[in-house]
């Protein structure tokens, strides 16, 4: 903790990282024909001081997710219902106007998409960060622009010189650690990532995903990186939480995950990625299309079009999720000791 | 990268100037051109009707090159390179309808009666339009942003002349509480006592009033377009989730709105220009729209084509002057970047 403002929360690397709970979220978008959810009743834990991977195809709902962190899904998507605690914050979603407004950038840092413009083309970033700071009522602003140094040099580049600069002037991958700069200099203590190195050459890739986890470890963070490449986030990852049509289908240690799927989708999506020593023709594509908000089917699961383990209760009951040993799994074909028969009561 | 961008702004000044210049060269051969292509050659008419008034040729030549700027006789290229030779001097030739005033004097007094007007229009239409535009931007799902948006098109839609028509109806005639032509009373001296400058003022509210909602319409209408444009960029979303104030929000989303509107304000400034030729004549307002109207009547050669020249030179500035204050508030422009 270098900034000599009040602590925001509480000095790195004494205090622990705050968990995040998030409890039965739904987020629904308004639609000519009602609507329609893109996160279903999401339950996820993000541990204290670990980094959590969402992996998911375009429209599973992982973004939506990641906005809801700081309540900020846009319309015309709304939180209909559940809860985003914090700790230390509470509960997210009940937060409003000036209070969530200085809960944004100071409490939770939000990280945007390489190739997106997160930056203000017409201001230096220097000028921006100045924004920032008296935005949350920063009172030495000579520290804060210090510290956006510091953490500008960690990155590898010239701190001075790039906030000098305007966006415009900078390249993806420098754009990008700016972006992470600015989630970062007020000490935020949960940072979300969406899509940090999409769009990005594989070596800015590998950098910035090495940054991603180096000032995690420093300063004691809680971190969601939300993306679709699993190989990304396989390198930053603690946990690794798979999304499928709005809902958390898988959800453990990522070595596990990774190392021996569950659910049917996850070792979809691991047989699908091409390795670069061995046969290409190894690398299985899923059959079919993802879901969009329309096509979702209304009951049973949601992910049983593509399913090679599809059983006939798929077809009406939706899976609910299981832990076991850690490992949260939402499959009836995922080989657990619940009979399927007590289940169908459930439903 | 930074010792550079002096260097920069100077070559782009620079360029601007030679553009510029060139564009005038063109107009005033194209002016020239049209007053010795005329139906009826009025420089020779000029020359002859004098010849036959008794003048001997000489004489009479020297007449008309007072009166046009150029020869009436001799080859094309001699008549071009006296017109040009005089234009350098800033000699525009002498009027016929007001005999023996130059038109460079004529096209001064008048001009002040039409610059002033134009630029009040503009300015006050650019600040109304533009903070409609935002708020029509902002409201645009609520019946408030429908009305500002539709009074944008209505008045954008309607030719300068009947909105000058309207407001002298609705002002002078139905409900009279303003003067409905002329500059000023003429029972006042001139000069800066409070009786002249009131009734100047008074003179000029109608004039001013019709330039604004002249082009009113196109702000707004510009203006609401942007702000929705830059309300979906990244950069407005991102600057909410960093907790940024609201005001600091809106000055991001404002600033990058307003920037494309510098280049339609020359544009729009031309257009005044041009539009002043109704304006002028609707309120009998002595500036150069009524000039130029008044030349084309009365066949005054020299007059017309000089102030035809003034009015374009006006609006080759203007356009120059909004691309530089462009690249002075633009820093993509600025640096020559090509984001």
């Amino acid at each position: 903790m270098t900034t000599s403002s009040p602590a925001p929360g509480c000095p790195a690397p004494s205090c622990p990282a705050p968990g995040v709970r998030i409890r039965d979220l739904t987020v629904v978008y308004k639609t000519p024909v009602g609507e329609l959810p893109a996160v279903s009743g999401v339950d996820l834990t993000l541990t204290p001081g670990t980094i959590t991977g969402v992996v998911g195809e375009s429209g599973s709902g992982k973004s939506t997710l990641a906005l809801s962190l700081l309540n900020a899904v846009q319309p015309p998507g709304r939180i209909k219902s559940g809860t985003v605690e914090i700790d230390g914050l509470g509960d997210v979603v009940k937060l409003g106007g000036e209070q969530l407004r200085q809960t944004r950038g100071r409490k939770v840092g939000y990280v945007f998409q390489a190739a997106q413009n997160s930056l203000n083309p017409l201001k230096t970033i220097g000028k921006q960060l100045l924004d920032l700071g008296r935005s949350h009522e920063v009172d030495d602003l000579r520290a804060l622009v210090r510290d956006a140094k510091d953490l500008l040099a960690r990155m590898g580049m010239d701190g001075a010189r790039v906030l000098d600069s305007h966006q415009h002037e900078l390249s993806g991958g420098m754009r990008q650690r700016v972006g992470i700069m600015l989630a970062l200099v007020l000490n935020a203590q949960v940072v979300v990532l969406d899509e940090p190195t999409t769009a990005l050459d594989m070596i800015t890739q590998a950098t910035i995903l090495r940054i991603i986890r180096e000032v995690h470890e420093e300063r004691a963070l809680t971190t969601l990186v939300i993306t679709h490449d699993v190989g990304a986030v396989a390198e930053v990852a603690d946990d690794l939480a798979v999304m499928y049509g709005g809902r958390v289908v898988e959800h453990g240690r990522i070595t596990e995950v990774l190392g021996a799927p569950r659910h049917p989708y996850t070792q979809g999506l691991i047989r699908a990625i091409p390795r670069l020593s061995g046969d290409i023709s190894l690398a299985r594509a899923l059959p079919g299309r993802p879901p969009t908000l329309g096509t979702l089917p209304a009951a049973g699961c949601v992910f049983r079009e593509r399913c090679d383990k599809r059983m006939e209760i798929c077809e009406t009951v939706e899976p609910q999720s299981v832990t076991l040993d850690g490992r949260t799994v939402a499959c009836h074909a995922a080989g657990r000791p619940l009979p399927l028969v007590k289940r169908k009561e459930y439903a | 990268m930074t010792r550079s961008r002096g260097g920069a702004v100077a070559r782009r000044v620079a360029g601007h100037l030679i553009r510029g210049l060139v564009m005038v060269w063109v107009v005033a051969t194209i002016s020239f051109v049209i007053i010795r292509e005329i139906p009826g050659n009025p420089v020779q008419g000029q020359y002859e009707s004098l010849i036959q008034k008794g003048m001997s040729p000489e004489q009479a030549e020297r007449a008309t090159a007072v009166l046009y700027g150029f020869l009436p006789t001799g080859s094309l290229w001699d008549q071009y390179t006296g017109y040009l030779g005089s234009l350098l001097h800033f000699d525009l030739g002498r009027s016929l309808s007001t005999p023996g005033v130059e038109v460079t004097t004529l096209i001064g007094h008048a001009a002040r009666w039409t610059v002033l007007p134009v630029l009040a229009g503009t300015l006050l239409s650019f600040l109304l339009g533009v903070t409609m535009g935002v708020y029509a931007a902002i409201k645009r799902s609520g019946k408030l942003g429908d009305l500002l948006a539709l009074s944008g098109s209505l008045l954008h839609g309607v030719p300068v002349y009947v909105i000058g028509l309207l407001l002298t109806a609705i002002f002078t005639t139905l409900w009279p509480i303003l003067p409905s032509g002329g500059p000023v009373d003429v029972e006042f001296v001139p000069g800066l006592n409070p009786g002249y400058v009131g009734s100047l003022l008074q003179h000029a509210v109608l004039p001013v009033v019709t330039y604004t909602l002249a082009s009113y319409g196109g702000w707004i209408l510009a203006m609401k377009s942007n702000v929705v444009a830059v309300l979906g960029d990244d950069f407005i979303l991102a600057a909410e989730l960093r907790g940024l104030k609201r005001g600091i929000v809106f000055r991001y989303l404002a600033r990058n709105a307003i920037l494309p509107l510098f280049t339609i304000l020359a544009l729009s400034i031309g257009m005044l220009f041009g539009g002043s030729i109704f304006i002028e004549e609707i309120f009998n307002y002595p500036g150069l729209g009524l000039l130029l109207v008044n030349s084309i009547s009365s066949r005054d050669y020299a007059l017309m084509g000089g102030t035809f020249l003034v009015i374009t030179v006006g609006i080759i500035v203007a356009n120059i002057a909004a691309d530089l204050l462009y690249t002075a508030i633009d820093p993509r422009v600025r640096s020559g970047g090509s984001a």
